[in-house]
């Protein structure tokens, strides 16, 4: 029994070491491991399985557009996107990503059914809405949905908004407004945020989960 | 390291004063031993910034709020999928070093106070811990701490000794399998503490996290009041197979045995003495429900471990043999948005100890104040302890929390260690037959502990948290008022830790 014992760890840490599969690596800096095996493995943790995330705290990537994707990935390899959440958790994961890797997490996320509609806002989100679809041309703030989308669904290199979670929302606006440079990829929007209010930035956050 | 149930020390202490109860040379022998291992075991480990350089992630990533060693949802899939996360590193070492202030409220109800309260209001570097670990494989991660105690000891005159040795280790094995609609991590873990493999922070093994001085003006610090543990200690080897399904539900399962063989460098360090010796496997189950929403984060779970651990290691002697069967169910809840990130705790504990035959049904030394004879030894106790932690942290930068502690339990004669001369009919340190105990002395037989503890600290960065604590006691050895027999309230032990604790 004893030196059962004292060997049944050695030989499984061992014997199923040595059967590691790339395809379930969780190895940053291995130009081998395919981009889904880093999406599964790795981005989940924060992300969510097929990019939804279950944290305010972490954006959906499901169904983002791949270009939007791979910038945001290359900004962050190069830690030039350096907002708190970015340099925090992001440039680490990124720092040894391939051009190869980023292109085909940018692709598997673009693949993946997006997220479901966050259940709807206590009150009816119409200024949300209407600055969303409108903007507010009196201010100076244009319509959401002129660079991201009518539904909010992204376009190339602008972010698909459409479900993100009102916690992620309320603090990237907040970091568009108050720090412009640390999002340089972000520059068109800095503008647009700065004329955002603090209600304004309420009422697209509850709008938008929902929309 | 968790080595007890009512936290590393204590628990320890407690089987101090019980063994030194009975008089006998072995008894005598077995309370150093276990005084000892108080002094070896008692450093909790914490985060190590291997893992950081590895993953190139800050501390707060794995940690909430920066807060080491809390783990956020992602530290917990860090840890669970055995720190294979990121890339090898070429030096996979760091360090980490405690530096404290201890301060009793008071000091004075004491023969000797520099002996009772050693280093009080006095700055002292409490530990230090080398670590080792992170990536090997794909599968395979680890976490070993190697810690020095530059108080592990005291010779007669007062001086002290320093010394080093294993503390918390954990060897993993890990994968993770993603299909259709499920998503499965299965793991093997080596580790020498029960719970030390487990992700969430109201395990014994870690919820109570700042390492405590060996120094006696550190005895009633936070660290050193009630916390969870098992009637095994550290040092001890386990084989734990885990999985996680889902991110919902965490299953847990193996056996703990005395540490020997391939495995003895997770007992490196430790005199023989020192360490905890079982009699075969103790079983080791964990069950946790988790779930996510928002920005919260929830954990409903419980344990449940027996064990047999020998009265001194040195003898395999089963008439000596201490029985024991702890179970546990703990809740943690996280609320994480940056910057904020707020945490609550609670643990419920109960431990059934039986003792062996020598010790049961025991005429006490002492006798009661009108010098009749106290009831014989009790064959076995159970204690029952509560403990609670709301905690905030702001930016990763400030910080405070608030606890509780409420131990409970049977009373036993055998765990009375002040009590009443049957010679002299008077509470005396200095009987020949009935020495009675100040300062840590239970006149009542009663492990009854509450208090609170309230916490402020600050990390100026990730790398440096300073902080102070202050706990407050409502009873402490079974009393509010004279618990030791020689005056000495509750109260009077109120402490407070101010500590620096930085790691690289």
């Amino acid at each position: 029994m004893k030196p059962l014992f004292s060997i049944a760890w050695l030989a499984c840490a061992v014997l199923l070491s040595g059967c590691a599969d790339p395809s379930r690596s969780r190895a940053l800096g291995d130009p081998k491991v395919p981009g889904q095996a880093l999406a599964e493995q790795v981005c989940s943790n924060c992300h969510g399985q097929r990019g939804v995330s279950s944290s305010e705290n972490f954006p959906h990537l499901a169904a983002q557009p791949a270009d939007y994707v791979d910038a945001q990935l290359r900004s962050l390899r190069g830690k030039h996107r350096r907002d708190p959440a970015g340099s925090v958790y992001m440039w680490g994961i990124a720092r040894d990503l391939t051009d190869s890797q980023i292109a085909q997490l940018a692709a598997y996320y673009a693949a993946q059914p997006a997220a479901a509609a966050g259940p709807a806002a206590p009150a009816e989100p119409r200024a949300g809405r209407q600055l969303f679809t409108e903007g507010a041309a009196e201010r100076g703030i244009p319509a959401c949905a002129s660079c991201h989308g009518d539904k909010g669904q992204g376009n190339g290199g602008f972010p698909r908004l459409a479900h993100q979670q009102r916690g992620y929302l309320l603090r990237q606006l907040a970091v568009l407004r108050t720090s412009p440079d640390s999002r340089p990829m972000g520059s068109i929007m800095n503008t647009v945020a700065h004329q955002l209010s603090d209600d304004d930035m309420r009422a697209l956050a509850d709008y938008i989960p929902t929309m | 390291m968790g080595a007890g149930f009512d936290g590393d020390v204590p628990m320890l202490e407690f089987l101090a004063r019980m063994m030194v109860r009975r008089k006998s040379a072995r008894g005598r022998r077995a309370a150093l031993v276990v005084a000892v291992a108080a002094a070896t075991q008692a450093l909790p480990a914490a985060a190590i910034p291997v893992f950081n350089r590895q993953t190139g992630q800050n501390c707060q990533a794995c940690h909430a709020g920066g807060q080491y060693p809390e783990l956020t949802p992602y530290g917990r899939m860090f840890k669970l999928t055995g720190y294979t996360i990121g890339r090898r590193t070429d030096v996979p070492l760091a360090m980490m070093a405690l530096a404290s202030v201890s301060s009793v409220r008071n000091t004075s109800k004491s023969d000797d106070p520099s002996a009772d309260f050693s280093k009080n209001d006095r700055v002292v570097l409490a530990s230090a811990s080398l670590f080792a670990g992170g990536r090997i494989t794909d599968n395979l991660g680890a976490f070993l701490q190697y810690t020095y105690d530059p108080y592990a000891s005291q010779d007669a005159s007062g001086k002290y000794h320093g010394h080093a040795a294993a503390d918390n280790m954990d060897i993993r094995y890990a994968d993770r399998f993603v299909g259709t609609g499920h998503d499965l991590v299965f793991g093997v873990s080596a580790n020498n503490n029960p719970s030390v493999a487990d992700p969430w922070n109201t395990a014994a093994a870690w919820m109570q996290y700042v390492p405590v001085p060996s120094p006696s003006s550190s005895q009633f610090i936070d660290g050193a009041t009630p916390y969870p543990g098992y009637g095994v200690g550290g040092n001890t080897s386990g084989l734990t197979a885990y999985a996680f399904l889902d991110e919902h539900l965490y299953l847990e399962a193996g056996a703990y045995r005395s540490t020997r063989g391939v495995l003895a460098f997770m007992k490196l360090g430790q005199p023989t003495s020192g360490l905890t010796r079982l009699q075969g496997n103790a079983p080791y189950l964990r069950a946790a429900w988790n779930v996510a929403w928002g920005a919260s984060t929830l954990m409903i779970g419980g344990s449940t471990m027996r064990s047999r651990v020998y009265d001194d290691p040195s003898v395999a002697d089963p008439a000596t043999l201490h029985r024991f069967r702890d179970s546990s169910v703990d809740a943690q809840y996280q609320w994480l948005l940056d910057p904020h990130a707020l945490t609550l705790q609670a643990v419920a504990t109960r431990q059934q100890h039986r003792y062996p035959d020598s010790l049961a049904g025991q005429a006490p030394a002492f006798v009661d104040a009108q010098g009749n004879p106290l009831p014989p030894s009790s064959p076995s106790d159970v204690l029952r302890l509560l403990r609670a932690k709301a905690s905030y942290t702001w930016r990763a930068t400030y910080g405070a929390g608030i606890s509780y502690f409420d131990l409970s339990g049977t009373t036993n004669t055998l765990n009375q260690s002040s009590g009443y001369d049957p010679l002299t009919g008077t509470i005396t340190a200095t009987s020949a037959a009935a020495p009675s105990t100040r300062v840590n002395g239970n006149l009542t037989g009663n492990p009854r502990t509450t208090g609170e503890t309230l916490e402020a600290y600050w990390l100026p960065w990730q790398n440096l948290r300073v902080g102070a604590q202050y706990t407050f006691y409502q009873r402490y050895n079974g009393s509010a008022r004279n618990y030791d027999g020689f005056g000495r309230n509750a109260s009077d032990n109120d402490s407070l830790f101010v500590y620096a604790w930085f790691a690289y």
